[in-house]
C-alpha cells in the first residue's frame, strides 16, 4: 500500500504542478459579442460579415507570419499573455429591440468585454445605447448613417466611412465623368447626367442616405427630381419603379439591403426602366446573391464599396487574406466582410494596446490608437478615431471607393473599381446598356 | 363596488386552475430575488408585455369573433406619446401615458365607427390597412422623428427615475410591467363578467339574435374597441420607456399585430387565460429556441423552422388554441 502511494504521489504532485501551472499560464480567452442580421432580409449580408470576422479572428489566434499585418505575426493578444480572441454570434434579425436584449444578455450573461456589429443602422443604434448605459466599449464596423457618431457617446467607435463620405464621392464621381477623369468615356455634359432620382428603404440608414443625397445634390447642382423611402420588406416594388421611372432621371440611386435591391431591379427590368447609370450605396447592391441572382442584368451597375478583389493587385496584405478568404468561402472577400474583418482587427489591436480588458483601459486605448493603413485590407490612409466633436468615435481616415459589374476575360463578372479614377481598374461603362 | 368585486372574484374557475395561477404569481413576483440571467429577465419582460397586448386583443378578437390585425397602431402611438413628451416637454410618464390613451381611443373611435360595418375578412383586412396607413404617416411625419424615429438617451436622467420611468437595469421595468400585468388580469376577470362581456359573447355567437335581444351590436363593438386600444396603447409607453428607441417600421409593423393576435389566439381566444398561456408559450420558445440552436451554434434558421412548425402543429390540433385542448381533456375526464 506504502509502495503504491510512493509512486502515486510523486505523479499526483507533478500532474498538479504542470495542470496548476497550465491554469497560471493559459490566458483566458476574450469574449467579444458579435450582433449581425443571420436571418431575415439581410441575412446574406449577414453571412458574408460573419464569415469576415471569424476569418479575423483565425488569424489572430494563430500565427501567419507570411501575411504582412502585426495581427497575424502574433498568436492571440500578446499583451494579454497570447489570450485568445472568441466570438459569440447573435442574430437580431434586422431588429433594433431585440438587438437592445442580444447586447444586455451578451454583456451580462456571456461577460463579453465589448460588442461588434450590427450593420443595420437602426439596430447599431439601440445597441450602441446598451452600451454606453453600460459603459462597455462597442467597435462599429458596418453600419454607415452618419447620426450614429453625432451623439457624443463615450463607448461608441466606428471603423467604416459613414454615407455623408460615401455620397460625397458619388458626387465626385459624377462631376469627374463630366471633366473627362473616368476611364475609357471621353468627358460627358454635365446636362446628360443632370437629372437624378432616388429608392431608399426607410430605417435609420436609408432615410440617412434619402437626406445626405438630398442635400449633396443641392451642393453639387444636380436636380434631384424624385425621393422616396421604401418598406424593405415590402413584396412588391411596383409602384416605386413606377414612380421613379416617371421622373425620367439620367440617374437613379438605391440605398437597398440584398432581397429589395434585387427586387428593385427585377422590377425596372419588368417595367422596361432605362437610366444612364444606376448606384447603388452597397449593403445589398454589394451581397452575393444580388449577382448570383440577377446575372448579366448587373453588368453596368455601380456601387459604393470598400473593396473590390482587384486591391490585392496594389496591396499585398489584402491579396493574401482575400487568397484566404476565397479558399474558405469558395468566394472573394466583399465590402460587407472586408469591414467585419477590419472591426476584429481593429478590436485586437485596441486590447492590444490597451493591455487589459478593463473597460477604461479598452476605452482610453482606442481614442488613442492609430492602425496605419498597410496593416488593413481596405484602402484606407489607416484608422484613428474621433475622441471629440461632432463625429465623436468615428474613423478619420477611411475612404470609399465605387465599383461598377463588369464582365472580365473569363467571363465572369467582377466588380472593377471605377472611383478613385487614379486607382480605376476599368474602363467605366457609359451609359448603361440597360436590362 | 360591483366592478371591483367582480374583478376579484375568480370562484367559477376550478381549484386547479386558481392553485396553478396563484403559483405563477407567487414565481413572477419572487423571481428578480433569485439568481438569473439578464436573457431570462429579458425574456419573461417580453412574455408579460405580449401577455398584456394578448388581453387587449382578447376582448374585441376573443370575446367579440372580430378579428383585429392591426393593434401595432396603438401601440405606436402610445409609445410615440410618451417618447415625443418626454423628450420636448419633460412629460412624467405617469402623464404622457393616460394622455398616449386618450389619443388611442379618440383614434379607435374615429376609425371603429366605420371598420365595425364591415364583417369577417373584410374587418380584418381594413385593420391592417388602417395600421398600415398609420404607419407611412408617422414615417413621413418629422415632428416624430419621422421614420428614423425617436431615441431616448437615458444617459440624461438621474436613474432610477420612477417618474419618466428610466432605469439602468432591467428589475425596475419588471416589476412595473408586473403591476400592469396584474392589473390587466383583474380588468380582464371583471370585462368578461361585465354587461359588455356578455353582450360581446352573444354578439360573436349570433349577430343578429343578440340585435333582437336589444344589444346596440355597433356601440358594443366600438366600445370594446376601445377598451382593446387602451390596453395596447399603455404597454406601449411602457415599451418606448424600456427601448428608448421607437421608430415606426419596429414599432408599428405588421410583423407585431400578427404576433399579437397569433399568441392570444394560440393560446386560446375568448378566455381569461387563454392570451397568458400564449405568451407564455411562444415568447420563451422563440427565444430560447433562438439561444439554442441559433447563431452561436451555427444553425441559422433551424430554430425558426421549429417555432413554425409548433404553431402549426398546435393550430391543426386543436383551432381553439392550448386552452381549448385543456378544456377538451375536461371534458372527455368528465364524461
Amino acid at each position: 500500500m506504502k509502495k503504491r502511494f510512493a509512486v502515486v504521489l510523486p505523479l499526483l504532485i507533478v500532474w498538479t504542478l504542470v495542470m496548476g501551472t497550465q491554469v497560471i499560464f493559459a490566458a483566458e480567452a476574450v469574449k467579444i459579442g458579435v450582433i449581425y442580421p443571420l436571418t431575415g432580409g439581410a441575412a446574406a449580408e449577414g453571412r458574408e460579415l460573419r464569415a469576415g470576422a471569424e476569418l479575423a479572428a483565425e488569424i489572430a489566434n494563430k500565427s501567419i507570419p507570411e501575411i504582412k499585418m502585426d495581427m497575424a505575426r502574433r498568436v492571440g493578444v500578446a499583451s494579454l499573455g497570447g489570450a485568445k480572441i472568441e466570438l459569440i454570434f447573435k442574430d437580431h434579425e434586422g431588429n433594433p429591440t431585440l438587438g437592445a436584449d442580444l447586447a444586455k444578455k451578451l454583456i451580462q450573461d456571456d461577460k463579453v468585454i465589448g460588442i461588434m456589429g450590427c450593420y443595420h443602422s437602426a439596430v447599431t443604434k439601440t445597441v450602441s445605447a446598451v452600451c454606453e448605459e453600460m459603459g462597455v466599449p462597442m467597435i462599429n464596423d458596418s453600419s454607415t448613417s452618419p447620426a450614429l457618431t453625432t451623439r457624443g457617446f463615450k463607448w461608441f467607435w466606428r471603423t467604416t466611412p459613414h454615407d455623408i463620405t460615401f455620397t460625397r464621392d458619388l458626387f465626385d464621381f459624377l462631376k469627374g465623368i463630366t471633366e473627362g477623369k473616368a476611364m475609357g468615356i471621353p468627358a460627358v455634359p454635365k446636362a446628360q447626367i443632370k437629372t437624378l432620382a432616388a429608392a431608399c428603404e426607410k430605417t435609420e440608414w436609408g432615410s440617412q442616405v434619402s437626406e445626405t443625397i438630398a442635400v449633396l445634390s443641392k451642393e453639387n447642382g444636380f436636380d434631384l427630381k424624385k425621393s422616396l423611402l421604401y418598406a424593405a420588406k415590402s413584396p412588391d416594388l411596383s409602384s416605386e419603379v413606377r414612380s421613379l421611372k416617371s421622373a425620367k432621371p439620367d440617374i437613379m440611386l438605391f440605398a437597398s439591403y440584398a432581397s429589395d435591391a434585387i427586387l428593385m431591379m427585377k422590377t425596372l427590368k419588368a417595367e422596361k426602366a432605362h437610366p444612364k447609370m444606376i448606384w447603388g450605396q452597397d449593403a445589398g447592391f454589394e451581397a452575393p446573391e444580388f449577382r448570383s441572382t440577377l446575372g448579366d442584368d448587373v453588368v453596368g451597375i455601380l456601387t459604393r464599396t470598400v473593396f473590390a478583389p482587384q486591391i490585392g493587385q496594389i496591396k499585398d496584405v489584402s491579396g493574401q487574406v482575400n487568397f484566404l478568404y476565397k479558399k474558405n468561402m469558395g468566394r472573394d472577400l466583399s465590402g460587407a466582410s472586408a469591414r467585419a474583418f477590419t472591426g476584429v482587427q481593429t478590436w485586437v489591436e485596441v486590447l492590444e494596446k490597451a493591455g487589459s480588458t478593463a473597460p477604461a483601459a479598452i476605452q482610453k486605448a482606442a481614442n488613442t490608437i492609430t492602425i496605419p493603413g498597410e496593416q488593413l485590407i481596405v484602402p484606407w490612409k489607416g484608422i484613428r478615431f474621433a475622441a471629440s466633436g461632432g463625429d465623436q468615435g468615428q474613423n478619420e481616415l477611411g475612404s470609399g471607393m465605387i465599383g461598377q459589374y463588369q464582365k472580365n476575360k473569363e467571363g465572369e463578372i467582377v466588380l472593377e473599381i471605377v472611383y478613385p479614377f487614379d486607382v480605376a481598374t476599368a474602363k467605366l461603362i457609359y451609359p448603361l446598356k440597360g436590362f | 363596488m360591483e366592478t371591483l368585486k367582480n374583478a376579484l372574484d375568480f370562484s367559477d374557475f376550478p381549484r386547479l386552475d386558481l392553485t396553478l395561477a396563484a403559483s405563477v404569481a407567487v414565481f413572477l413576483l419572487v423571481f428578480p430575488f433569485f439568481s438569473h440571467s439578464s436573457f431570462a429577465m429579458s425574456t419573461l419582460i417580453q412574455f408579460l408585455i405580449f401577455s398584456l397586448y394578448g388581453m387587449g386583443w382578447n376582448t374585441i378578437g376573443g370575446y367579440g369573433g372580430q378579428v383585429d390585425l392591426g393593434k401595432a397602431q396603438y401601440l405606436g402611438i402610445g409609445a410615440y406619446t410618451t417618447s415625443v413628451m418626454l423628450l420636448r416637454w419633460d412629460t412624467p410618464f405617469w402623464i404622457s401615458m393616460p394622455i398616449g390613451i386618450l389619443f388611442s381611443v379618440t383614434w379607435s373611435f374615429i376609425i371603429g365607427y366605420p371598420l365595425f360595418k364591415l364583417k369577417g375578412h373584410y374587418f380584418a383586412i381594413a385593420t391592417i390597412a388602417t395600421s398600415l396607413v398609420l404607419k407611412d404617416l408617422f414615417e413621413v411625419w418629422e415632428l416624430v422623428g419621422g421614420s428614423r424615429g425617436i431615441e431616448i438617451l437615458a444617459g440624461k436622467y438621474q436613474t432610477p427615475d420612477f417618474v419618466h420611468l428610466i432605469f439602468k437595469g432591467d428589475d425596475y421595468y419588471y416589476y412595473v410591467i408586473l403591476i400592469f400585468f396584474f392589473i390587466g388580469i383583474l380588468f380582464m376577470n371583471a370585462f368578461r363578467k361585465s354587461r359588455l362581456g356578455f353582450q360581446l359573447r352573444s354578439i360573436k355567437d349570433n349577430e343578429d339574435i343578440a340585435r333582437s335581444l336589444g344589444i346596440n351590436v355597433h356601440w358594443a363593438k366600438i366600445k370594446t374597441y376601445a377598451v382593446a386600444t387602451a390596453f395596447v396603447s399603455a404597454v406601449g409607453s411602457f415599451h418606448a420607456c424600456y427601448v428608448k428607441n421607437i421608430e415606426p417600421e419596429d414599432t408599428m409593423s405588421l410583423d407585431i399585430s400578427i404576433l399579437i393576435a397569433l399568441m392570444a389566439m394560440l393560446g386560446g381566444a375568448g378566455s381569461l387565460w387563454g392570451p397568458i398561456i400564449g405568451a407564455a408559450v411562444l415568447v420563451p420558445l422563440k427565444s430560447y429556441l433562438k439561444e439554442w440552436l441559433g447563431a452561436q451554434a451555427g444553425m441559422v434558421g433551424i430554430d425558426l423552422i421549429i417555432y413554425g412548425a409548433i404553431i402549426m402543429i398546435i393550430s391543426a390540433a386543436e383551432p381553439r388554441g392550448i386552452w381549448g385542448m385543456v378544456e377538451k381533456a375536461r371534458r372527455r375526464k368528465r364524461n
